[in-house]
């Protein structure tokens, strides 16, 4: 099965660096929440291993080849993106929208093959869509839009999967399905990057949680283990009062 | 709320049709019994030269000019994710005025039948690019940012095109040619622009056409389309290349035409829905029907009203935005 690696990532943008050398590693089957502060480059990151930036140094590697050198096709049907501020000026339903998902499959395609029905009609469920699929998503509240663009990613039917703030604007019941959906999505073999700041409500259903923090990746691990009182204080500047280990936990200033 | 494809671009091109059959019908001269005179190649000499080579060339004039603005227009709309983009509002008309309009006072027209349309999308070119690298951050074209650029360049190249304009009082001839070119009109069209404007539009919308799915996967941004496998920044340069082009080759044979590249694609979004595969050939038909419906009003008039084809389609545009503000103003998007 397919993963991503990004070794020794560097961004900079004019004299900031905004990623310093940050490495990081999504396998099949496991489920990683990349938490970091406001700013600390996690949605870059995310945008460095989806392709849509190069780093300015480093590499970034899908099944040990070279983002750069994968077909733009190929890659799509191997990693798919939920970005943060996906909207369209123009009325397209949400299923339009979802059906966008399978261009990868088809990119030629004058009418949708029954896959790619069967593909849209799965992914509408699985994110509790079909009540509102097909008004237009102009029409549609911030958290049903970004259930679509949730929906989009899960019709290209990629193995990997990256998000950016999935749970914003999310209702808690809607938040709470998404993150069990990705659970299961994970357990059947998919690999899943989510960046947010609901440490609470993901944290505990995580593999693996990523501390983004100065440029770097600086712990991986267990989400009792890395998010330690001690890395809270480092990487949030706030104070833990639970003893670690323990969901949820309370913050301080 | 979309309608069947098939049925819509059944219904504009019978419309189309039937306004063109009534569009070489009217007028001073051959009418109805003489067209069908010339189609049964009866017709008398004066008739059959007023049929085959003044109104048949204008008509087709009209026709693709009305295509490839509504074509432009949807094009321009979907790559900078903006309602609002348009030859017009942007500026590329403009621009490919002020080519034109250099060309003509200048020796260069006199080079060749293709001197005038290249030295408009050369100026089509230019200010497009120029308004893709002011308003455009990191693939984001804001309705503000788009406008503010748009008014800019259009100010700046009208007032150099009438500096140009200008230069050429002295020879009241040329003057009044180029005068009477930027207000927008389809007198005197021979077969030679009728050639340019068809060959033109089926070029440039042979490069946009295909791109459907690309230009619907514009519309959502450029991470979100280059994660399906699209090439944003490459593929929206490829088609505003494409909508320089047809702009161009309108411009350049019927001169300003105000509001058809703007409005018609909202038009046709309203009956069919915004995926581009369905929208571009309805936009681009109902474009021909609008400007042969248009210049139809211009002929039906009395010769001596001298109602000018930009004049009509600016009138339309007026309440356009009308429509557009009464929508924003209940909190819609625009």
């Amino acid at each position: 099965m397919t993963s991503l690696i990004a070794q020794n990532v560097t961004l900079r943008r004019g004299r900031r660096t905004v990623l310093g050398g940050a490495d990081f590693e999504l396998r099949p089957g496991e489920l990683v929440l990349l938490a970091g502060r406001n700013g600390a480059g996690k949605s870059t990151l995310l945008r460095l291993l989806v392709g849509a930036i190069r780093p300015d140094d480093g590499l970034v590697a899908l099944d040990q080849r070279p983002l750069a050198v994968w077909d733009p096709l190929e890659r799509a049907r191997e990693l798919a993106f939920v970005e943060q501020n996906a909207e369209t000026p123009f009325e397209f339903t949400g299923r339009e929208l979802v059906a966008m998902g399978r261009y990868p499959h088809r990119p030629r395609a004058k009418t949708p093959h029954p896959d790619d029905l069967v593909a849209i009609e799965n992914a509408l469920t699985a994110v509790d869509a079909m009540a509102f699929c097909d008004r237009p998503v102009t029409t549609l509240s911030g958290g049903e839009q970004r259930r679509i663009t949730i929906a989009r990613a899960l019709a290209t039917q990629a193995p990997l999967l990256l998000l950016d703030e999935p749970t914003a604007n999310l209702d808690l019941e809607h938040a709470l399905q998404l993150v069990e959906l990705l659970r299961q999505l994970a357990d059947r073999g998919h690999g899943i990057t989510l960046a947010s700041h609901d440490l609470n409500l993901l944290a505990p259903h995580c593999d693996r949680v990523a501390l983004l923090h100065e440029g770097r990746i600086i712990a991986s691990g267990p989400p009792q283990q890395t998010l330690s009182t001690a890395r809270i204080r480092e990487v949030f500047g706030v104070r833990a009062t639970d003893p670690d280990g323990y969901f949820p936990r309370r913050f301080e200033r | 709320m979309s309608h069947a494809p098939r049925t819509v671009l059944g219904g504009v091109f019978a419309l189309l049709a039937i306004v063109a059959l009534v569009y070489l019908t009217v007028g001073s001269g051959p009418g109805f019994s003489e067209l069908l005179a010339f189609c049964g190649g009866r017709a008398d000499q004066a008739d059959t030269f007023t049929i085959a080579n003044i109104r048949i060339p204008r008509l087709i004039v009209a026709t693709f000019a009305g295509a490839a603005l509504a074509l432009a227009g949807a094009t321009m709309q979907a790559t900078f994710r903006n309602p609002l983009a348009s030859p017009d509002v942007i500026g590329t008309s403009a621009g490919a005025a002020f080519g034109g309009a250099l060309a003509i006072v200048t020796a260069i027209a006199g080079v060749g039948i293709l001197a005038v349309p290249i030295s408009s999308f050369v100026g089509a070119v230019v200010v497009t690019a120029m308004v893709f690298l002011l308003a455009g951050s990191y693939g984001r074209f804001s309705v503000a940012s788009l406008l503010l650029a748009g008014i800019a360049l259009n100010t700046l190249v009208g007032a150099l095109t009438s500096f140009v304009v200008t230069f050429t009082f002295d020879n009241y001839t040329a003057s009044s040619r180029v005068l009477f070119w930027l207000m927008g009109g389809l007198e005197n069209r021979t077969w030679e622009h009728a050639g340019i404007t068809a060959i033109g539009f089926f070029v440039f919308a042979l490069g946009i056409v295909p791109r459907a799915r690309m230009l619907d996967l514009l519309t959502i941004g450029d991470d979100g389309a280059q994660s399906l496998g699209v090439d944003a920044q490459r593929v929206r340069k490829q088609l505003l290349w494409f909508a320089c082009g047809l702009t161009a080759t309108t411009v350049s044979n019927t001169g300003g035409i105000a509001f058809v590249g703007l409005i018609v694609p909202h038009l046709a979004r309203l009956v069919v829905g915004p995926a581009h595969r369905v929208l571009l050939p309805v936009a681009a038909a109902m474009g021909a029907l609008l400007l042969v419906a248009s210049d139809l009003l211009c002929r039906a008039v009395p010769p001596d009203a001298n109602l000018r084809l930009g004049v009509v389609t600016a009138i339309l545009g007026a309440p356009y935005f009308l429509f557009l503000l009464a929508r924003h103003r209940r909190g819609e998007a625009l």
